[in-house]
Formats: C-alpha cells, sequence, structure tokens
C-alpha cells in the first residue's frame, strides 16, 4: 500500500477551495454578531448544505458503514431513523428559536428558566458531549490522513489536528457557514460517487445483493422471522429500535445543529434549510447504506492485502492496517469503508473519497468547537462569571479556547476510547435525556418549570452517563442493558424517553416562571403567535 | 402542551413513523421479507429509497406553514 499522488493531489484541491472560500468570505467577518452567527444573513440552500456538513460527522461517513459492515441490514433502519428525525426539527424547535433569535444554544435556558445558572446546567452536558465529538472528528480526520499519505496514526492524529485549528483560526461562523456548505455537497458527492462505482461494478442492486449474499448468508436477516438474526445486537426488537432511537431526535435539540437555526435570514429561511438538509443528507446516507454493504465483499476479493498469505478475511486486513500503522484502541474497523473503496485501487475514487472525509471531520470538529468556544468564552466566562472579555475580544478568545479544547482532545484521539459512532451515540444520549426536554417542553409546554429543567438535566446526565460506562465496561457492551445483559438497549437509548417523563412529572410538582418569561419565551414562539 | 403546533405535524410524523415500524414489523415477521423482489430488486431496496419519504414530509412542513 503506497502513497498516490493523485490522491495527494485531490485532496490539496479540496484545501485549496476551503481556504478559499473561507478567505473570501472572512472580509464579510465585521462584528461579534457576524463572529458568532454570520449576521444571520445565509439562505437556506447555503445553509442546509452547512447544517449537513455540520450535522453529519465521521461517526456517519465511517462509523455507519462500520456497523452496517459488522451488524449487517437491520442496521440500515438506524440511517432512516437519523434522516427521518430531521423533519421534526421543522417545526419543533428550528422555526421557533430562529423567532427567538439567541446567539447561543444556553441563552434559550437562561431566558425561559429566569436563572444564569442554568446556561452551567446546560453547559455540563454540552461540554461533555462536545469534546466526545471534537475527539471523534480527529479521529475521523486522521483516518482518512492514513488513507491519504499512509503515514503513522499517531502522526495522523497530530496533522489532523492541526488542519483542524488551521481552519478554524481563519474565522467564526461566517467562514465556517459558506465553506461548510461546500464541504456538505463534497461529502455528499463523495458518498453518491464511491456507491455509483460499488453499484456498477457488480451490474445492479441484484448483482451487489448476490454478492452481499454469497460473503454472508445471513446478511438480510431481521430477528424472529428468521433462525438466525444477522447480529446479536440485532436479535431483538429492542436492538432494531434502539438504534432507530439512539440518533433520532439530535438534529431538534442538539447545540451543533440548532445553533445553526441561528444563522438563517428569517424563520422561512431556517424552515428551508431543513429540507436542503434533508436532500443533501439524504443522498449521502443512501451511499453510505451501499458502501457499508459492500464492504466486506469488497474487502475480501478485490483488496490488495487479501493477497498476503497471513490475511484470509476483511478482518485480517483491517488488523493489519492496525499493527501497520499504530491504530489505536477499536478504531481500526472504522477504516472499513475506506479499505472497501481502496479495494478498487482507483486513486481518483480515493481522492474523491478522501475529499469528502475530510470535508465532514472538519466541519464537524469546527461546528463542534464553535459551540464549546460559546459556551466556554461568552457563556460561562462572560455572561455567568461576570468577564468582559468575550464581547471586547471575541476572536482572540475563541483562538486561545480553540488551541485548548483541540489540544485536550487530541490527547484522547491518540487512542480512541470507542468506536467513532459509539463515542457519537454516547454524546447523543447524554445531551439528548438532559437537555431536550427543558428545550423542547420549554417551547411547547406553558408548565415546565425552573426546579425541573435544573434537576433533570443533573440527574439524567448522571444516569445517561453511568449506565453507558456501566453496560460498557461490566457486559463489555454499551448496547447491553446495564441492569440486565440479556436484553439489547443500544446506548441505553431509552433514558431519552425517561428524561421526558421525569420533566413532565417534575414539572407538575414544581412552581412554575412567571407569565411574562411564559408568554415571552414560550407561548410567542409558537406559530400562531 | 403542543398547543399551536400545525397539524401538518402531526401528519407528518404519523407518516413517517407508521412507514417504519409497518415495514419493521413485517419484517420481524415474515420470513424473507427484505429480498421479496418487487420491481426486480429486493423489497428492502425500495421501502427501506423510500430519503423520498422524509424529503416530501419536509417539503410539506415548509410549504404547508408558508
Amino acid at each position: 500500500m503506497e502513497v498516490n499522488p493523485i490522491v495527494i493531489i485531490g485532496a490539496l484541491i479540496y484545501f485549496g477551495i476551503l481556504f478559499w472560500i473561507g478567505w473570501s468570505s472572512r472580509k464579510a467577518s465585521l462584528d461579534a454578531s457576524d463572529f458568532y452567527v454570520a449576521g444571520r444573513k445565509v439562505g437556506p440552500f447555503v445553509n442546509g448544505s452547512a447544517l449537513a456538513a455540520t450535522y453529519f460527522s465521521p461517526a456517519s461517513f465511517l462509523g455507519l458503514p462500520a456497523f452496517i459492515f459488522i451488524i449487517g441490514y437491520p442496521f440500515w433502519w438506524a440511517l432512516v431513523g437519523i434522516i427521518g428525525g430531521m423533519p421534526i426539527a421543522t417545526l419543533l424547535t428550528a422555526a421557533p428559536l430562529r423567532k427567538y433569535a439567541p446567539t447561543s444554544f444556553t441563552d434559550y435556558y437562561e431566558d425561559r428558566y429566569e436563572t444564569k445558572w442554568m446556561r452551567l446546567a446546560a453547559g455540563i452536558p454540552t461540554i461533555i458531549g462536545g469534546f466526545a465529538y471534537v475527539i471523534l472528528s480527529l479521529v475521523g480526520t486522521a483516518l482518512f490522513m492514513l488513507a491519504i499519505l499512509k503515514i503513522n496514526f499517531t502522526f495522523s492524529v497530530i496533522l489532523s489536528a492541526i488542519v483542524v485549528f488551521a481552519y478554524i483560526y481563519y474565522g467564526g461562523m461566517v467562514a465556517t457557514t459558506f465553506s461548510t456548505a461546500f464541504q456538505g455537497i463534497t461529502m455528499t458527492i463523495a458518498s453518491v460517487v464511491a456507491a455509483a462505482w460499488v453499484i456498477g461494478y457488480y451490474g445492479g442492486l441484484n448483482g451487489l445483493t448476490d454478492a452481499i449474499l454469497s460473503n454472508n448468508p445471513n446478511f438480510f436477516n431481521p430477528p424472529y422471522a428468521n433462525e438466525v438474526a444477522s447480529h446479536k445486537l440485532v436479535g431483538m426488537w429492542t436492538g432494531v429500535i434502539g438504534f432507530f432511537f439512539t440518533w433520532h431526535f439530535g438534529f431538534s435539540a442538539l447545540p451543533y445543529t440548532v445553533v445553526r437555526f441561528f444563522t438563517t435570514q428569517d424563520i422561512k429561511a431556517a424552515r428551508r434549510s431543513v429540507f436542503w438538509a434533508v436532500v443533501v443528507g439524504g443522498a449521502m446516507y443512501a451511499g453510505l447504506v451501499i458502501i457499508g454493504s459492500g464492504a466486506r465483499v469488497l474487502i475480501e476479493t478485490l483488496h490488495p492485502l487479501m493477497q498476503m498469505d497471513t490475511i484470509d478475511s476483511a478482518l485480517g486486513v483491517l488488523s493489519h492496517m492496525k499493527t501497520e500503522y499504530g491504530v489505536a484502541g477499536a478504531s481500526v474497523t472504522d477504516y472499513s469503508m475506506i479499505a472497501a473503496i481502496e479495494a478498487f485501487q482507483q486513486p481518483f475514487l480515493l481522492a474523491i473519497l478522501a475529499a469528502g472525509g475530510l470535508a465532514i471531520a472538519m466541519a464537524t470538529a469546527a461546528g463542534w468547537t464553535m459551540v464549546l468556544n460559546v459556551l466556554l468564552g461568552r457563556d460561562l466566562m462572560g455572561k455567568v462569571f461576570g468577564s468582559p472579555l468575550p464581547e471586547e475580544k471575541p476572536v482572540l478568545i475563541t483562538r486561545i479556547m480553540t488551541v485548548i479544547i483541540i489540544v485536550i482532545c487530541m490527547l484522547f484521539a491518540f487512542k480512541p476510547p470507542a468506536l467513532v459512532l459509539d463515542i457519537s451515540g454516547a454524546a447523543f444520549i447524554v445531551i439528548l435525556c438532559s437537555c431536550g426536554p427543558p428545550l423542547v417542553l420549554g417551547i411547547w409546554w406553558e408548565r415546565a418549570t425552573k426546579a425541573a429543567a435544573m434537576i433533570n438535566i443533573l440527574v439524567m446526565t448522571f444516569l445517561s452517563c453511568f449506565s453507558w460506562m456501566y453496560a460498557n465496561t461490566v457486559h463489555g457492551s454499551a448496547h447491553l442493558f446495564f441492569l440486565n445483559k440479556n436484553i439489547v438497549t443500544p446506548h441505553q437509548f431509552y433514558w431519552v424517553f425517561v428524561g421526558f417523563f421525569f420533566f413532565i412529572v417534575l414539572s407538575l410538582v414544581t412552581k412554575p416562571c412567571s407569565d411574562e418569561t411564559i408568554k415571552k419565551y414560550s407561548l410567542d414562539l409558537r406559530p400562531e403567535a | 402542551m403542543f398547543k399551536g403546533m400545525p397539524k401538518i405535524f402531526w401528519i407528518g410524523m404519523a407518516t413517517m413513523y407508521g412507514w417504519c415500524f409497518l415495514f419493521m414489523f413485517l419484517e420481524m415477521t415474515i420470513q424473507g421479507f427484505p429480498l421479496i423482489r418487487v420491481l426486480g430488486i429486493p423489497f428492502c431496496y425500495i421501502y427501506n429509497f423510500l430519503w423520498v419519504v422524509n424529503i416530501i414530509v419536509s417539503f410539506l412542513y415548509f410549504s404547508m406553514e408558508e
């Protein structure tokens, strides 16, 4: 496996276009409003493409095909669940939050629940999820750097951290909204072109299906209807449903997408942004399904490493990559989709895929780093603890925060704690079950109370983190119910529903907010108002 | 709760969840359901392409509101 100049040229062209867009749009960045929310002047298609690029991460681009590679067809429903959750955001949170027009994710929590300490409470799960996401983005960037340059994984992580830092250094949301939109288009083209190549190679969907079945006869087996399901994690209905719901509500309530609703021109553009994000993201996901499904048979029949005497399976190829390039932790399985496309030995195809992979990883790293910057700088330093620096020198504070965030995440990325999709699932569940109910019901239920919001965030953050880590360490998998390892509950997904129920019960027995607050931050944000 | 939410929201939600859970149920009760040939290709490629349901729901959400 040698470095191919065409792949490097492809990556350099991608970086060239990206930094040109960043540089030219940077000139438009004039004040703090421009820096944080792009001056609220981004149209629906651009914002929708940027939404897709930010929301979808290496957990999508590498992680979803890797899980299809491991689990088989029933995992396709997880992808349907993710895209199916996107339209919900249109009316549930995108339009109301654009009407309210805050600067930061935590603004709503302080205003709706009448205390600045809500910023700190909402900040805890957001910081946990944010750091997890920057780590997995660095791992994703590093795996694509490895695919392009064939360098040791540790050097690859360091190089990725430098590239991501340089990208964010170029500016705030103005630079990253327009260049992120370009990244959204790039990642979709990469996925669709690679999938079309796979389908074309097998002469259509029937040929692809026959090849998959000849390699793994159980691949298309859902539970119950067949003697053997495709994998033990989808051996019962809770596994299929659990993977469907793990990421399902993320688009409505995760801070790194919610902030993109703030950057649109108006409510109409916010609603239309979601439509374009579904179009762009759905096309990319359709491609990922094909790549993930064909990965094992492609690697085992075409990959050049299969010619080695010591390698006799796709997992053998990945193990070889792990040893050869020093890929630490579990993340070598995330390389399966790259290995599948490498198997074609077409440099231009790998160049397109690498550009798409770098695009999605860098966009997510930038999106989450901006969320953490605003949260740690403007919100906690400025609003909670009273420092004037974040408002006076937003660029300087952002750059200092960025250095700290990237360095900490780089140290974790050297030895990833889990597969990128597992890191993502944990982050989603922690944030959704804790911050989700106070956000969604704060808008749509007058009775939502301050005490309920505070208690819900703290209790659900603890329960979701504890149960995920307990299942992962004691049962050996975060996908098994932490109280009974015979039940499959991917990522302890049930906490999202428990969180909403818990929040409602707490709100009914605690004191509601003032009538003025309810009118301004709940009733007036709804479409009827 | 959810007072003022447009009716189209609930119609869209019911469509999306109805579609997904109906086909999940059929898969788990009928052996070989995903691979039944429909229009000459395995059925799962059609019901699991149908992107389309979410695009339609998303389009209805913004167009009906406007």
